[in-house]
């Protein structure tokens, strides 16, 4: 497939690609609809374009017509602030959003475009990181799973944020696969439930706290489910268990992946962690080795670099430096979680400094500290404690602050335990303790 | 707590999830399936839940691993010391 050929899209495929509810969008139409958006690219001269939608329609049609007219593409999360898509789209000059309405902005045309995928790691507070990325290298990472025959003609589940890297790869992996990208109506256990039972899904891709909260809800023999994927955080070996008990005949994989690094490796046997044996040896096409007791891994997936700065620093020698502790006990690894103060909540990354930041710009607060605490169904929530100014009334706070929080913050980023306290201690390091 | 004093404590929570979204309260009984039914409470809420339920009785039933609950009922239960 050459830079320009986008997703190989053909006129007059009936097979469905996307279904969401009773509506169904199929491969020809989506075809169409990307050749709508190539001659507007071109007529305007677009070099420069930003999808901002949870419509996998809209973020395929993107990628498509992005690719074949050479332009660079720009996937936004639906929930980033309006004043920061002002910001980049004026930073980078993005002359048109995507969306259910398509709409051009003034901007100079500047350099010109080399056809890249620009996403963004998530961040409700802080700036989001935009990592650079190719169409053509985004599809051979997902072309050896699309390949794989119980994967072909399969109806997936689209259990993660679509705009995301995880979410972006299952959209991907479904249409090289010749399958159905299946949206919940509804972002809920009963939604994701309901879609899986209305569409038949046989492939899902989630995280370990997604499938915790889908065992309560799901009749496992009313599903024929193909392919069980988890990734996003470290699979337990609980989870993996009752998965396999639940659904005895599905393949169960997790997966080690991130933003900085890509799919690192897949893991098949139901066992937690990764063989010891994979730190003497190359195995599916990377290197991995500990360090300090922290995860290295050598990879010719890494991205192409940070348009912003970088979380996961490139070494000298090759290797990508990861913060995710591990610990070797006889012939298996096992990931332990993060080395640095990252709370991993359901899968969703929570920067502490970034909400400290948020809660000291509320009004009465003078000193937070955000920590995560250890939580069954997610695995982490975060915890805040507030030190408030004197005299203030700590039922009134409470009230204000979490529902600033819940209105400017992400759900996952909320503080679920809010503590008042009368002073927080500092470290000799000046961190706070 | 008794079952019945600890139901009362997940409605009294599940009250305030659904205020603090803007959503009517619920009603519910020991029969009420907590994620599939017409509470709209994703896995964080039910997270949360979880957390407070802990803060309430002073006691994690999770601390050796998961246990499979999916009533108010078999939640409740789980808190029974």
């Amino acid at each position: 497939m050459s830079e320009s050929a986008g997703l190989g899209l053909e006129a007059d495929d009936p097979v469905a690609v996307v279904a969401c509810g009773t509506s169904v969008v199929t491969r020809g139409e989506l075809k169409r609809r990307s050749d709508e958006l190539l001659a507007l690219l071109q007529a305007h001269g677009v070099q420069r374009a930003m999808v901002r939608s949870d419509d996998p329609v809209h973020i395929l049609r993107a990628l498509d017509a992005g690719s074949r007219a050479g332009a660079d593409v720009w996937i936004a999360h639906s929930n980033i602030p309006n004043d920061f898509i002002d910001e980049t789209t004026k930073q980078f000059g993005i002359q048109l959003l995507i969306g259910d309405s398509d709409e051009l902005r003034p901007a100079s045309t500047g350099t010109p475009a080399n056809g890249r995928v620009h996403m963004m790691t998530s961040g409700t507070t802080g700036r989001p990181k935009v990592a650079v990325h190719s169409l053509p290298s985004l599809l051979s990472r997902v072309r050896a799973g699309a390949n794989l025959p119980a994967n072909r003609g399969g109806k997936w589940l689209l259990s993660y944020q679509p705009t995301g890297f995880a979410g972006v790869q299952v959209i991907l992996t479904a249409l090289l696969s010749r399958g159905v990208i299946v949206v919940p109506e509804d972002r809920s256990p009963a939604g994701f439930h309901e879609a899986v039972r209305q569409h038949g899904v046989t492939q899902i891709s989630a995280t370990p706290t997604f499938w915790r909260s889908f065992l309560l809800v799901v009749r496992p023999d009313t599903l024929e489910l193909r392919q069980i994927t988890l990734g996003g955080e470290a699979a337990d070996q609980a989870t993996l268990d009752r998965l396999k008990k639940a659904f005895p005949r599905a393949r169960i994989t997790h997966i080690y992946a991130s933003t900085e690094a890509g799919v690192v490796f897949a893991v098949h046997d139901g066992r937690e962690g990764f063989p010891a044996a994979w730190l003497q040896q190359p195995t599916q096409g990377i290197e991995l080795r500990v360090r300090d007791g922290l995860l290295q891994i050598k990879t010719p997936n890494a991205m192409r670099g940070y348009a912003t700065e970088s979380a996961q620093p490139l070494q000298a020698d090759g290797w990508l430096a990861t913060a995710d502790r591990c610990e070797i006990n006889g012939d298996r690894v096992r990931v332990l979680g993060r080395q640095d103060s990252t709370i991993n909540v359901g899968g969703s990354k929570v920067y502490p400094l970034a909400v400290e930041t948020f809660l000291l710009g509320l009004d009465g607060v003078i000193e937070a500290r955000v920590f995560g605490v250890p939580n069954p169904i997610t695995g982490s929530l975060v915890a805040a404690e507030v030190v408030l100014e004197p005299g203030r009334d700590q039922k009134a706070a409470r009230a204000s602050i979490l529902a600033a929080c819940r209105e400017r913050l992400a759900g996952y980023q909320v503080p679920r335990a809010l503590k008042f306290v009368d002073k927080i201690d500092v470290q000799a390091s000046g961190k706070k303790g | 707590m008794t079952e019945q004093e600890l139901l009362g404590q997940i409605q009294r929570l599940l009250g305030d999830i659904s205020e603090a979204k803007g959503l009517d309260v619920p009603s519910i009984d020991a029969n009420t399936e907590l994620l599939d039914s017409e509470l709209a409470i994703d896995s964080l809420d039910l997270a949360s839940l979880v957390r407070e339920l802990e803060e309430v009785t002073g006691f994690d039933p999770f601390k050796d691993g998961f246990i499979e609950f999916r009533t108010a009922g078999e939640l409740a239960k789980l808190y029974v010391r």
